[in-house]
């Protein structure tokens, strides 16, 4: 959170995407609505004049009142022009804001269609590099900032110019200097009101960060609950959240102060501006300058200017935040995938057997210099791989590159012969089922979780994967079978039922290609050979990959690789590396404990 | 279970409910000099708004029209009159600074200690309350309604308190300057006021959609970005873009129904502003030409009505705030009164030299009372003795853990340690008698040190003395900064293995009588692997231990293995004896019982 915040105001201070390339994100919405939006600055600019009207009618029956030149029907005529008007704003003012304001939710539903569609194209590394919550900041923050910019901000800019324009017109047609001196104090206003809303903005940012950091300290805690309670942390625990809170109060009595200032100082120069009106307006009256009638209605004109010289600060932040947004989002939406994305057609027949073929393939995570894969030469045709090594020697890497989420440089990976950088992702993709160490599930039912990739799949398919998977048992248990709905609102599944449900997943797909990265680290040994030992029959002719440290499963591969940091350190067959492979015959000592277990040992 | 979500929005908490609001008074007793303050402050602040059209009508009349005098002496009126003026504005300026001041501090401080005791309140709920709810709607009701309920001291009760008195006190003053002129308008007051409470519950009803709606669109969004590699490998992406398009569409549409609503309603108030001062000057000028009104008296009238409406425009827009406020406060003090199911022991019970003697007697237990995954377990560890559980996933034995920490009671038999029930001591004292060392831990953004002695108050060398004598000094010298190393968010990383020894080092600060471990099932590193081992071995020596095991090693050095299958004790005994027995035990270990390298 912090780190997002400081990147923020970073980009604040120095904006360097000019708006020339920024409108090419909000233009086409202008554009195409343009009609609406001239229908509705059309509607908002008579409100406008119809309002500065009312009170000239006001002034007349005042005037006319005092020189007692007035009859009741004419009184009553005067009201009913002032009623009419009335009645034409009340239309006028909800065409405005249903096309101005209408106009800027639609076109903030443009640029959120249009950023969901860029991020759904981007690669894995993007999204190493940027939350989860960072990008729904986008959607949120940003989005709302553009929104109110383009509604209310052109709405509340038209309006003051106009209003202002107007008011100032007239009552300098009343009296110059009069009208000089009622303003004198109105532009105060506006540079005391931009400088107080900017620093409101930065200390609002402060007390919204320290929410989410509350927030985020209240989930934590309470996810974690049984561990709170196991190691009896709780009042420790209290303590860290009344510090937080504490602070919270802090920062949010700073924006107080501010915003104590702001509104009473709106109020003080509007009552200036009309202390000057009462004293100089006055002695014009007493010597006969101005009537009574002029006074009156230049007071009515400087009540109508309040609003605008607020209006005028408070628009230069919308517009200045809507940008700052504007361009963040432009950055989301320009950033480039960089994985190579051909659009070629590949005929089926151009693809020999699907296989990987690796050769010197070194990879590194652009967050660290070292590699994390260095110099891999490998043959992953038809046939079941094992792969092996400890934590961090590049198992999973290795996975994620076999399905691309990572870009590579030519001539390091061949599927199926061909190039990968030269194959389309989708194409390559479709050639591939996986089934990561973490399975990820959605909020959906089971029986279309496990269709994720055969949408259109039938039902008994997907119990005959689920049933492969050895889920099936599991799902049947569940009130509603297959139609449950699992996921954050839904019934919680066991990390065993996860991991199974996304082999299912992969399962259904029946890919030429599997590869599964310790997909069942949380399910028992025994579930584990039992689905293995099932599928064996299953995978003849089909390239499959798995990531392992059990050696049981292992030995039922035809080839395994043991990865030591980044780099091959040996591969064969089971026997082959248990009579050659000293972490391999550590890794089967301890797990396979020869005097219980003679069986497996010499399979 | 399943329309957990959006239900509590469709409740509505009335206004009018006086055991709420006695019950939000109360948190804010010990801010009454600070309210007091707030509504001396809000009398002035509408005394001086009356006053200042009043001196202007005075100067008017008295000054500007009264041609009868000299013009000096106008003047000199005149100039009283705008010097009181300006003194009244800067009075007005500093009380409201003064004003919202006070009120955010009194607000601020009330929302800590609700958030405050709310927070206690649940960390001191038992753990069947909390897999019953979510934890992202019991997070919202310690931020997002308490923030709620701030709104409310801040803004709302000062604009009520201010706009309400401020529309009595015009009242008061056009009864006080012409009765029939004022009756006249005293009809726009409950024209207003349905209005605005029309219009408020139609603006709740909306709102409740958008946000909804909104809901549904982000808690989508964020599914879709945390699992966008695997929907990108299942070639998902242009249905995902049909779902978020739809949703994005539906909260359009609600949108605009909102800008129809509130553009329909809007321009209402202003329309009887306008409606009222037509009526004024219709009405009001017909007095004065009958000379029953002075013309300042009218030109008074007409400002005074302009101030009149804005108060009314205040209240309507604040109504639906106290709604939701009031909302809010009824779901925080309904979690406020949920009592944990587990039955605090009262006395704090002396249990002074703890043997150590653990005993489980038939215990049955189900998390649903008619599914029962313990079926009578019983078994003993003496003083001393390490026991290992043995079983596949499922068979119970995590089960039989949350058990003897009371994260839920059975429904059947007893939990002894040293022959007194678990269930008649302290929750606190029985869980410091207990150190559990479990698969996951909870990390503190801090320092290893701290995040090992947390509220201890051990010292550095003890905690030195303990990672030496146990080994694990190997894992701490491994870090960049040794104890000093920051781990969690932003911190150093640290392995499944790594977190096991750090819960290990934090159980051993605090010398528990029972040891409980719950055997990492995830791969470890060999390194870890070896440190916990030693550590194990040392530790365990001399103190009744439990361990869920899945390694050999760990095993094999306890004195007794209880077998478990489906909830039931299936065998017991030693290693040797065991697995000549040939039965689950031998199967189990056959079938290989770990997993990691």
């Amino acid at each position: 959170m912090k780190t997002n915040t400081s990147r923020t105001d970073s980009q604040e201070t120095t904006r360097r995407i000019p708006f020339a390339q920024l409108r090419h994100l909000i233009l086409p919405s202008f554009r195409h609505h343009r009609l609406r939006i001239l229908g509705g600055l059309a509607a908002l600019i008579l409100v406008d004049f119809l309002q500065l009207i009312i009170p000239r009618f006001i002034k007349q029956g005042v005037d006319a009142l005092e020189a007692l030149t007035v009859t009741p029907s004419g009184l009553l005529r005067l009201a009913g022009i002032i009623v009419f008007i009335a009645v034409l704003v009340v239309f006028l003012r909800f065409a405005w804001r249903y096309l101005i304001i209408g106009f800027s939710r639609l076109l903030e539903q443009r640029v959120r269609n249009q950023i969901f569609t860029h991020i759904l194209k981007l690669d894995a590394q993007f999204f190493e590099k940027r939350t989860t919550g960072d990008l729904m900041a986008h959607f949120s923050n940003d989005l709302a900032a553009v929104q109110m910019a383009c509604g209310m901000g052109v709405v509340a800019a038209v309006d003051a110019l106009v209003m202002s324009l107007a008011a100032i017109g007239f009552m300098i047609a009343i009296h110059p200097l009069l009208t000089l001196l009622a303003l004198l104090p109105m532009p105060f206003l506006a540079v005391a009101t931009r400088i107080l809303s900017s620093k409101l903005h930065k200390r609002f940012a402060t007390v919204q960060e320290e929410f989410s950091e509350l927030t985020e300290f209240s989930r934590s805690n309470l996810i974690s609950i049984g561990l709170i309670k196991a190691y009896t942390m709780e009042d420790f625990q209290a303590g860290r959240f009344d510090r937080l809170g504490k602070r919270y109060v802090r920062s949010n009595l700073r924006v107080a102060f501010i915003q104590g200032l702001i509104t009473p100082l709106a109020t003080l120069v509007g009552s200036t501006g009309m202390l000057m009106v009462l004293y100089f307006g006055g002695s014009l009256v007493i010597e006969k300058t101005i009537t009574l009638g002029d006074f009156v209605a230049f007071i009515t004109y400087l009540y109508m200017l309040i609003w605008p010289m607020m209006a005028i600060g408070w628009v230069a932040n919308l517009v200045q935040r809507g940008l700052t947004s504007l361009d963040r989002i432009y950055g989301l939406v320009t950033s480039r995938s960089a994985l190579p994305d051909p659009v070629t057609e590949i005929a089926p027949e151009q693809l020999a057997q699907p296989g990987f073929q690796l050769s010197h393939l070194t990879f590194g995570y652009p967050s660290s210099s070292n590699p994390v894969l260095s110099d891999l030469t490998l043959n992953l045709g038809p046939g079941m791989h094992g792969v092996t090594g400890r934590t961090g020697s590049g198992k999973s890497t290795l996975c994620r590159l076999l399905v691309r989420l990572y870009p590579l440089a030519d001539g390091m990976l061949h599927f199926g012969g061909l190039e990968v950088n030269h194959l389309p992702l989708a194409f390559l993709r479709s050639h591939i089922g996986y089934v990561s160490q973490e399975p990820v599930l959605f909020s959906d039912t089971i029986a279309a979780n496990i269709a994720l990739g055969l949408p259109d799949a039938k039902r008994e398919d997907v119990i005959k994967a689920a049933a492969n998977a050895a889920i099936h048992e599991d799902i049947l248990a569940l009130k509603n079978g297959y139609d449950t709905l699992i996921g954050e609102r839904g019934v919680k599944l066991s990390g065993g039922q996860r991991q199974r449900l996304a082999l299912a997943r992969a399962l259904l797909c029946d890919r030429p290609v599997l590869i599964i990265d310790d997909g069942l680290s949380a399910v028992d040994v025994a579930t584990e050979h039992e689905v293995f030992a099932g599928l064996k029959r299953h995978f003849q002719g089909k390239t499959v990959v798995i990531v392992s440290n059990r050696i049981k499963l292992l030995s039922m591969t035809d080839h395994i690789i043991i990865l030591a940091d980044g780099a091959v350190q040996s591969e064969g067959n089971h026997e082959h590396l248990l009579a050659t492979n000293s972490l391999y015959q550590s890794m089967f000592a301890k797990q396979m404990q020869q005097d219980t277990h003679p069986a497996v040992a010499l399979p | 279970m399943m329309d957990f979500g959006y239900s509590e929005e469709g409740r509505q908490a009335s206004l009018g409910d006086l055991q709420l609001w006695r019950r939000i008074l109360g948190f804010s007793a010990p801010y009454k000099v600070g309210l007091i303050v707030a509504v001396v402050i809000s009398l002035f602040i509408t005394w001086a708004t009356l006053t200042l059209p009043y001196l202007v009508q005075t100067a008017i009349d008295g000054s500007i029209t009264a041609s009868q005098l000299p013009n000096v002496e106008r003047l000199a009126g005149l100039t009283g009159n705008a010097l009181l003026y300006g003194a009244i504005i800067v009075g007005v300026f500093f009380a409201t600074f003064c004003q919202i001041l006070v009120l955010e501090w009194v607000g601020q401080w009330v929302m800590h200690g609700l958030r405050q005791s709310l927070f206690n309140h649940l960390l001191s709920l038992d753990l069947p309350f909390f897999n019953t709810r979510r934890t992202g709607q019991l997070v919202t009701r310690l931020t997002n309604d308490i923030q709620n309920m701030n709104e409310m001291f801040t803004s709302v009760i000062v604009t009520l308190f201010n706009e309400f008195l401020r529309l009595m006190g015009i009242l008061v003053l056009l009864f006080w300057m012409n009765p029939r002129l004022a009756a006249l308008m005293a009809i726009f007051v409950p024209i207003a006021l349905l209005i605005t409470i029309f219009f408020a519950q139609l603006a709740r009803e909306c709102f409740r959609t958008i946000r909804s709606q909104l809901a549904k669109l982000n808690s989508f969004l964020s599914e879709t970005l945390s699992g966008i590699g695997i929907l990108q490998l299942f070639g998902r992406q242009e249905a995902t873009r049909h779902i978020f398009e739809d949703l994005s569409a539906g909260y359009l549409q609600r949108t605009l129904s909102q800008i129809r609503l509130f553009g329909t309603f809007m321009p209402l108030t202003e329309f009887l502003s306008s409606a009222a001062v037509a009526l004024i000057l219709w009405y009001g000028g017909g007095e004065v030409l009958q000379k029953r009104l002075t013309l300042g008296e009218l030109v008074a009238f007409i400002s005074y009505m302009r101030l009149f409406f804005q108060p009314l425009r205040e209240l309507s827009q604040k109504y639906s705030v106290v709604q939701s406020a009031m909302a809010s406060a009824e779901r925080i003090f309904q979690l406020l009164d949920t009592k944990s199911t587990i039955a605090q022991s009262q006395t704090p019970g002396t249990m002074p030299d703890i043997q150590g003697h653990l005993e489980f007697r038939h215990l049955r237990f189900g998390y649903e009372p008619d599914n029962p995954v313990l079926h009578d377990i019983s078994f003993t560890l003496r003083p001393g003795q390490t026991v290992a559980l043995v079983g596949t996933t499922g068979s119970g034995k995590t089960t039989l853990v949350n058990l003897l920490l009371r994260f839920y009671d059975p429904q059947e038999g007893r939990i002894l340690i040293d022959g007194r029930d678990i269930a008649t001591l302290q929750l606190k004292k029985l869980r410091t008698l207990v150190g559990v060392i479990l698969q996951d831990v909870f990390i503190l953004q801090d320092t290893l040190l701290a995040n090992i002695v947390m509220d201890t108050g051990c010292g550095r060398e003890q905690v030195e003395a303990i990672l030496t004598r146990t080994s694990m000094d190997r894992f701490v010298r491994k870090l960049p900064h040794g104890l000093d190393t920051p781990i969690g968010d932003g911190g150093t990383e640290l392995s499944t293995g790594e977190k096991q020894l750090l819960s290990f080092a934090r159980v051993l600060c605090r010398n528990p009588a029972i040891l409980v471990l719950d055997e990492a099932t995830a791969a470890i590193d060999t390194e870890s692997e070896n440190i916990l081992e030693q550590a194990i071995a040392d530790s365990f020596h001399g103190r009744t231990s439990l361990v869920i095991a899945h390694r050999l090693s760990t095993i094999r050095r306890a004195d007794h293995i209880i077998v478990m299958a489906h909830g039931r004790i299936v065998e017991q005994g030693s290693h040797e004896e065991l697995l000549n027995r040939g039965g689950h035990y031998a199967l189990l270990v056959a079938m290989d019982l770990q997993n990691g390298n």
